[in-house]
């Protein structure tokens, strides 16, 4: 982060890091979380000494991220903490597959249809507006595949199972990279202003979160940072909306091997199978054992709270990550386009969750 | 500047099933709370 140039490669990055080479790193990300929970105790016990002075009431996972964000674009990450700082993914899967105990099984079936249904609608609607929107501004065209398979699906996880499905210019995958992830920090700030202003139920507002924000990261703390509860809602639809990974990039896959720009896809069966994210299947194995009653209501809040701590690093590498440079550097078409697709999809989600909860499809 | 991290995870992710690990360390930490080996975890 403390360079602009693009990391490629190198011998000892192609060699798998030691457990020891991870410490500083994933010490950096514990630490800014820890540090922004500490933070938000200090100022609750101020704001209850002092009831008359201003003192703002700021969660951890804003504090957490606030501080990354400094850190990240003071400072930078440096090469000795960048294995461990990039560790925060495997952090936010253990979350995920965690938090799968708050969830029992009928509510996952429940929302997990409505969701999937909003989904599909969400699906459609990103991949062929940002398909549109590329062709308006004369973005290059795997480079609107890339911005249309990252608004559609999971941001970066998704353009990353991409690169070696559709073969894209080194520049536009970066690209497309900066762009889905200002994006997502822009949401961070935008999206529980208007949940705020609209006074949006938890529920409504997580599953909104989920169809909307792109990066799995950035959805959780969009989520989190209008509640706790919104944060599990848009999980459980972020995750609906990841399962269709495999299916988006397979599409394209083909699309462009069809045109002879891309390897062929020999097993279909087998390339699914390897884009789809497994993490869905821990969270459902917790969530089945929490449906037959394995655990006891404690056990199920001490899950939770250890899903809450694995989750506290994830926050940290989100600000850690967001680099405000990023906003502006990559040029302005991405940008616009990324802009004008998501600020559509926002809303039409919007619409659509206003929609199904008026008309009782959700609880 | 966002994107060498994003490499640096892409790299890890390639080399490490990421996701195989969370679900053994969720599955692994739900046995041991189960099994009340760990104590309740406060947050």
């Amino acid at each position: 982060m403390s360079s602009p140039a693009i990391l490629t490669p190198t011998e000892s990055q192609r060699t798998p890091p030691s457990l020891v080479a991870l410490l500083p790193g994933v010490a950096l990300l514990f630490g800014i979380g820890i540090a922004g929970k500490l933070l938000q105790s200090a100022l609750t016990l101020l704001h209850t000494r002092y009831p008359h002075v201003f003192i703002p009431r700021i969660e951890y996972v804003l504090l957490a991220i606030l501080i990354g964000l400094a850190i990240g674009n003071t400072f930078g990450v440096s090469e000795r903490f960048r294995p461990g700082v990039a560790t925060y993914e495997l952090w936010l899967k253990l979350g995920i597959v965690l938090v799968g105990a708050r969830f029992l099984l009928q509510d996952v079936l429940h929302i997990g249809g409505l969701s999937l249904l909003l989904v599909a609608v969400e699906l459609a609607l990103s991949l062929s507006v940002m398909t549109l929107l590329g062709r308006i501004f004369k973005l290059p065209p795997k480079l609107t595949s890339l911005l249309a398979i990252g608004s559609s699906i999971c941001g970066v996880t998704a353009i990353m199972a991409a690169q070696g499905a559709i073969e894209p210019e080194e520049e536009d995958t970066s690209t497309a990279i900066a762009a889905i992830l200002t994006l997502g920090a822009i949401a961070l700030v935008t999206f529980p202003a208007i949940g705020h202003l609209l006074h949006m139920s938890q529920q409504g507002y997580g599953v909104w979160a989920g169809l909307a924000v792109d990066n799995t990261a950035e959805s959780l703390v969009t989520g989190a940072l209008y509640g706790q509860d919104a944060g599990r809602w848009a999980i459980l639809v972020k995750t609906a909306r990841s399962s269709f990974i495999g299916f988006v990039v397979l599409g394209y896959a083909i699309y462009w091997s069809s045109r002879g720009l891309a390897p062929g896809v020999q097993h279909k069966g087998i390339f699914l199978w390897q884009k789809f994210p497994k993490f869905i299947l821990g969270f459902m194995a917790i969530s089945v054992l929490a449906t037959a009653g394995f655990f006891t209501t404690g056990q199920i809040t001490s899950l939770s709270n250890l899903a809450n701590w694995a989750f506290l690093p994830a926050f940290a590498g989100v600000g850690l990550r967001t680099n405000l440079r990023d906003l502006t550097g990559q040029g302005w078409r991405p940008l616009i386009v990324g802009i004008l697709g998501e600020v559509f999809i926002a809303l039409v989600t919007l619409a659509l969750v206003y929609w199904s909860y008026s008309h009782g499809v959700a609880r | 500047m966002a994107a060498p991290l994003e490499r640096t995870a892409s790299h890890l992710g390639s080399r490490i099933n990421i996701d195989l690990v969370a679900i053994a360390l969720g599955l692994a930490l739900a046995a041991l709370i189960r099994f009340n080996i760990l104590p309740s975890i406060p947050f």
